[in-house]
């Protein structure tokens, strides 16, 4: 298990290192100026070469790129060329609004996705089956912004009911962090109800349908027993991947979202930043992403063990 | 445990309740109260030196927390600021000012003769005008901790003006120690003199900027006018709320979490002008015009011919139509100058036709000797309103058989490519639309859209030596009589060898609560004193 977990890590910085080398070339090859962006829309020539001299544009590729790893091996992952500040100061500052909006809805996806798709699967064919295949349906087709515009009219602007957008840091209270990621949790997790219910049920029609649960059956267990001690134990691996998988796709992909619902969070910065040029930003995201998605992988794999004794590393 | 569907109904009815909450908790009151007003600006505020960069979002933060020497009144003539008392000796060629008493930095220590001549000297390392100053000066230095003095090889009949002008970057005093940066390097504080204070702990770049009243700054005694008069602040805070999406800001501003909206989208005015407790107001009243490049170093635009048919060709109405669709905040302008300005004048503008003359276009595209050549227009398109007018101009070019060839790009993008000198083969280029304030066309010292000095004027790179013969001499020119007559000679000149083409001028208005008052209209900078809000 040691050993596999080395492996792992080892493994995570290798991604890692491939990612930020290929970012670094991707981004210095695409077309777009930092220094003409910062200049202004009007700037002159002369303005725009200076500021690209300070920023140390003009450098040689290769001579940016050592200079690049060097820093980041000693922790520095740069400064924003356009705020100024730290790197990880700012993603540190985006970093809470992402993590809270992703925990956020995968509970409320787990939950209701994961009692959608075992009620479906245990009323397989009958009226409350369709109806959830009607809203998987709807859950997948329906884009994410649509649903936020349609629910920040009803919920905020004719109800008043919850903030049109915005975002307040836990440590301000818990009612107004949870207020303002109320809506934007709605919107985002509707597709993910309808994804996780969809696997749960095809993964528990399976195992509904294997001998052991008729013998179950036959014993008389109850059909909480069956559903919850014997079926979703034994369909519960695959569930358990794709929960993972949409959560490591929510950390680095919520950028609508964080959007429509103006939540200053890590999609938010990256697409700014994209934008803007704002290589040091755009190496930094990247990489902390691709780290945070190879790990959040690891630890599905380890929850596997937990779900079914028959897996070991 | 029994699962019917009376116990999911159940569950889903405790469900709605739980999230039903925050409605219970919430007031209905405005979230930001009266003594604080809540903006959504253009643009997200990403560089803080407003020296360093000429974006008008960093010049609005100049204005909140800087002062300046000199301030135009709203009819655009530069009144005393900082300044207490200036004279300029019988020779025209030294002037002396004095600051006025009262003003300090935000940390306590005084302003400073020395502070004024260090920001002088950084800002005339960018400035058009400031870099004449500088050029001019013999002498920029101080008498005393309140005096200093500029003095010139040869008098300077605009200087005053200069000092005062709204192009960005504008002339924003700094603590010397700062402002003895090189104007290439950021300042990496925001420590200012101005009417409102820099909240360092509170700033979350892409997120939201927070500035808070400057409980020490002394205001001027006269009214305020303009960017003029005695810089009065009604609130405590005004925060700038990042909000990326326009419906979302559209949706804040009617849920009252906003007060105010830089850039509502054309589509969506008529929901402000039916909501009650909303407004729009034209702030900046001259506006902006928007402006065709030509590359004139490359075929076809390398011959004048082709550019007088672009000239020709254009129909502004329509243009304006595809960028802007309420006619209410767009017209037409045929002045180099800009609409409305101070110097704009109807010399030489017999070319402009209602709906434009694609016949002449034709003919002067074959007096060129246009053979086919790809015409490449950057389409940049992240700027909507461009966008759609690239598209228009390139489907009008392609109309009188011109082979134009549309290059999508971000604008990014674009800056990087508009900056390439060869031909479309290697990269280069033939047409990209900008725009520029009313404003800084008014001033051909100003505005780098206004050079005609081949290499090094701005992007298309004209050339024409009459004209700027007649440009470097618009400093020298004392009255603004002077300035009329030359305006128009440099128009005459201008329009015949086509240095750009104008696609029509524009007004964009802000949306705004109606508690939300006392916003000052001025060209380039929103500045933020003088507003009031009332309460609910």
């Amino acid at each position: 298990m040691v050993a596999y977990l080395l492996r792992r890590l080892v493994s995570t910085i290798a991604v890692m290192a491939m990612v930020g080398m290929f970012v670094f070339l991707l981004l210095r090859l695409a077309p777009g100026d930092p220094a003409a962006i910062i200049a202004g829309k009007s700037a002159t020539v002369e303005m725009i070469a200076g500021i690209r001299e300070k920023l140390g544009l003009n450098e040689p590729m290769p001579i940016q790129f050592v200079r690049w790893v060097g820093d980041m091996l000693g922790g520095d992952f740069g400064t924003s060329i356009f705020a100024g500040r730290p790197v990880l100061e700012l993603l540190g500052q985006r970093l809470e609004p992402t993590l809270s909006l992703s925990i956020l809805t995968m509970i409320v996806s787990v939950l209701l996705g994961v009692s959608f798709g075992i009620f479906a699967a245990w009323r397989a064919g009958g009226a409350v089956d369709r109806m959830l295949s009607v809203f998987a349906a709807i859950g997948f087709s329906v884009p994410v912004f649509v649903v936020g515009y349609f629910i920040i009219y009803w919920f905020a602007i004719s109800m008043h009911w919850l903030p049109v957008q915005g975002y307040r840091p836990i440590a301000q209270g818990v009612g107004p962090w949870f207020e303002h990621l109320v809506l934007p949790t709605m919107a985002l997790s509707l597709g993910y109800i309808a994804f996780i219910a969809r696997i749960t049920r095809a993964s528990m029609l399976e195992v509904l349908s294997e001998d052991y649960m008729r013998t179950a059956a036959a014993k008389g267990a109850s059909p909480y027993a069956m559903l919850f001690h014997h079926a979703l134990k034994n369909a519960g691996v695959p569930i358990l991947t794709v929960v993972g998988l949409c959560f490591a796709y929510l950390i680095s992909g919520v950028v609508i979202t964080e959007t429509v619902f103006n939540v200053p969070g890590i999609g938010r910065l990256t697409v700014d930043a994209i934008n803007n040029r704002d290589y040091p930003i755009i190496q930094g995201v990247l990489i902390l992403a691709s780290g945070m998605y190879v790990l959040v992988n690891l630890a599905v794999d380890l929850a596997y063990t937990l779900i079914d004794p028959r897996i070991r590393y | 445990m029994n699962i019917s569907r009376r116990n999911l109904f159940k569950v889903g009815l405790a469900a709605g309740t739980v999230l039903s909450m925050p409605s219970i908790l919430r007031a209905q009151a405005s979230s930001s109260g009266a003594r604080s007003v809540r903006m959504v600006k253009a643009s997200d505020l990403r560089v803080f030196d407003p020296i360093w960069t000429a974006t008008n979002i960093t010049a609005d933060h100049g204005a909140a927390i800087y002062d300046t020497l000199f301030s135009l009144d709203s009819q655009f003539m530069p009144q005393p600021q900082m300044v207490g008392r200036w004279d300029v000796s019988d020779d025209k060629r030294t002037y002396t000012f004095e600051l006025r008493d009262g003003l300090s930095w935000h940390d306590g220590t005084p302003v400073t003769a020395a502070d004024c001549v260090a920001s002088i000297r950084r800002w005339g390392q960018v400035h058009p005008g400031g870099q004449l100053i500088v050029a001019r000066a013999k002498d920029i230095s101080k008498k005393d901790d309140k005096t200093f003095t500029i003095a010139l090889k040869e008098p300077l009949g605009l200087l005053i003006d200069i000092l005062a002008d709204l192009t960005p970057p504008c002339l924003f005093i700094m603590r010397e120690k700062d402002a003895n940066r090189p104007a290439t390097e950021q300042v990496t504080t925001t420590i200012g003199s101005g009417p409102f204070k820099f909240n360092e702990g509170l700033a979350k770049p892409g997120a939201s900027i927070t500035y808070d009243r400057n409980d020490k700054y002394v205001p001027r005694n006269e009214p305020s006018d303009g960017l003029a008069g005695g810089k009065i602040v009604n609130v405590d805070r005004i925060v700038w709320d990042v909000i990326a999406d326009q419906q979302t800001a559209m949706a804040a501003l009617q849920a009252d979490e906003v007060d105010y909206f830089e850039t509502p989208p054309a589509d969506l005015f008529s929901m402000v002008e039916s909501d009650s407790n909303l407004a729009l107001e034209v702030l900046d009243k001259l506006g902006w015009d928007v402006i065709l490049r030509m590359n004139c170093l490359q075929k076809p635009f390398d011959n004048v011919k082709a550019r007088q048919a672009v000239l020709h060709l254009i129909d502004q109405e329509a243009c304006m139509q595809a960028m802007y669709p309420d006619p209410k905040y767009v017209s037409t302008v045929t002045s180099i100058f800009g609409r409305d300005t101070l110097v704009s004048n109807d010399e030489n503008t017999g070319w402009f036709k209602k709906g434009g003359d694609p016949d002449k276009a034709k003919q002067l595209f074959k007096e060129a000797g246009y053979a086919g050549e790809k015409v490449v227009i950057l389409d940049p398109t992240d700027w909507h309103e461009s966008d759609n007018a690239s598209q228009l101009l390139a489907a009008t070019l392609r109309k009188i058989g011109v082979n134009a060839e549309l290059a999508p790009s971000d604008w990014g993008g674009l800056t990087t490519r508009r900056a390439k000198k060869e031909p479309v083969e290697n990269g280069g280029w033939s047409m990209f639309i900008t725009s520029e304030s009313n404003y800084s066309l008014g001033n051909p010292l100003a505005t780098p859209l206004l050079l005609a000095n081949g290499d090094d004027a701005w992007y298309g790179w004209p050339k024409n030596e009459e004209y700027e013969a007649l440009r470097t001499k618009w400093a020298d020119a004392g009255t603004l009589d002077e300035r009329k007559g030359m305006a128009r000679k440099m128009q005459a000149i201008w329009w015949d060898y086509v240095g750009d083409v104008r696609l029509g001028t524009y007004v964009s208005p802000i949306a705004r609560r109606k508690t939300l008052t006392g916003l000052i209209g001025m060209p380039q900078i929103v500045p933020m004193w003088n507003m009031q809000k009332a309460s609910g």
